[in-house]
């Protein structure tokens, strides 16, 4: 059976200048265009948001630290051929504490293949907090620019009536709630 | 400034808001019958998106046209009956194929393009100001719209179809659009708008090219659908018995 479903893309996205990008989820669309116009619908519909990158999942290489430590990267067999050199975005989940911080943007690597550049930054960014790697060429990631900002992302700041508390009903059915908790604390 | 109140200016003013405020409004309830409907996920919570915006839109006209008014938006969109909407029949025929609520949108995206690029000069004030802001989210459904036009209209012989069928259908209906309302002459020596017949021209210069670069033909139906706004078809009673269902039950309701 064919497979009709879109292609993949992660979807990272940056709250404010000098955060780094944060991978957000995921959205199928059937290019990098396309992607990006859903990743900011389905994930700056409430929250700020100045910058998004969009990456077909294909294009990624990821390890978990287990996978690094069962399998260390130099068993991989890699045909390491002549390719050019090109820079690799890496990206890196250093937290446990949170469920919804997934990988983010940690920094840039020169590199022929995918293995080379998650050696290369395993020697510059790692640390013992670090849990998932992610790598993949800079080529592959469709990036917001600067002019979207506005039509994209700006918006989403003063809908105010997407906001649930924006509607009587849903304010009292909020109260009445936690009206219920306290007198079920007490 | 503002006009005096009863003169010719203030009641074309107030006309040219309840017909936007009704495209917007009308427009977004059809979009969002597709909510829960669309062809993927994603594309289903960017057209819901599209249509919460422009009953967003909907809400700062009705909202300008009460301070000029005193009407109450509520009263306006639950307690008007369909011959008080004034609304063009493009924005009421109900959604057929996915092809066909995706053409109308771009139709209409294009329509929204040109009047805001002009409005946001306006010399009413609060309308240029309204403008600014709709035509920021404007922007981004044209080009989402003109994106899913480009890549339907260029795809597979069977969306190239149902596109072309879909544009030979609304082609005719867009013609409303560039109806002068009642009084435009006053709002036109007042600066507040530009003229319909301009707007008709930069809607073609942008339209015609656009659709043609996406393998499409401009309709050869020349026919056009001028009637004044007051003339709608019985699709627009069976959509405002959905729309207004609710608030008519429980008229004393707050929500």
């Amino acid at each position: 059976m064919n497979d009709t479903q879109w292609p993949r893309f992660e979807v990272f996205q940056q709250d404010q200048d000098g955060r780094p990008h944060q991978n957000a989820g995921s959205v199928h669309a059937p290019d990098g265009e396309i992607a990006l116009q859903y990743a900011r619908d389905v994930f700056v519909r409430r929250p700020q948001c100045i910058s998004m990158w969009v990456v077909p999942a294909e294009a990624i290489f990821a390890k978990t630290a287990q996978e690094l430590e069962a399998e260390p990267l130099w068993q991989e067999s890699t045909s390491e051929s002549r390719t050019a050199v090109e820079t690799y975005y890496v990206f890196q989940k250093v937290s446990q504490r949170r469920s919804m911080t997934y990988v983010r943007h940690v920094g840039q690597v020169e590199a022929t293949s995918p293995v080379q550049a998650l050696q290369r930054a395993l020697g510059r960014y790692g640390h013992s907090e670090s849990y998932v790697w992610w790598v993949c060429p800079e080529t592959a990631i469709v990036k917001s620019n600067m002019d979207d900002v506005q039509s994209m992302f700006a918006p989403s700041l003063d809908k105010t009536y997407r906001m649930p508390q924006e509607y009587r009903v849903m304010r009292e059915m909020l109260e009445a709630t936690s009206e219920q908790m306290k007198t079920e604390e007490e | 400034m503002s006009p005096d109140p009863d003169s010719e200016l203030k009641q074309a003013l107030a006309r040219l808001l309840l017909a936007m405020a009704d495209d917007e409004l009308v427009l977004g309830h059809r979009d969002s019958e597709w909510t829960g409907h669309a062809p993927i996920l994603e594309e289903d919570i960017a057209f819901s998106n599209i249509a919460q915006d422009e009953l967003g839109h909907a809400i700062a006209w009705y909202g300008l046209l009460g301070e000029l008014t005193g009407d109450e938006p509520n009263e306006l969109v639950y307690f008007r009956d369909h011959e008080g909407y004034r609304n063009v029949v493009l924005v009421e025929l109900p959604n057929d194929d996915w092809a066909f609520s995706m053409m109308r949108q771009y139709l209409f995206d294009a329509f929204e393009m040109v009047k805001l690029s002009k409005l946001i000069e306006s010399l009413y004030r609060p309308v240029a100001e309204a403008a600014a802001k709709i035509r920021i989210e404007e922007m981004y459904h044209y080009r989402h719209t003109s994106n899913w036009i480009k890549r339907l209209g260029l795809g597979t012989e069977e969306s190239n179809r149902r596109l072309q069928g879909a544009a030979d259908t609304l082609w005719p209906y867009t013609s409303q659009l560039f109806v002068p309302l009642p009084g435009e002459e006053a709002l036109l020596q007042a600066g507040y708008v530009a003229s319909s017949g301009e707007l008709h021209r930069l809607w073609n210069d942008l339209v015609m090219p656009f659709l043609e670069g996406a393998g499409l033909l401009i309709p050869s139906d020349k026919s056009v659908f001028a009637t004044r706004r007051s003339q709608h078809t019985d699709h627009l009673k069976v959509l405002l018995a959905d729309l207004q269902a609710v608030a008519r039950m429980y008229p004393d309701a707050q929500w």
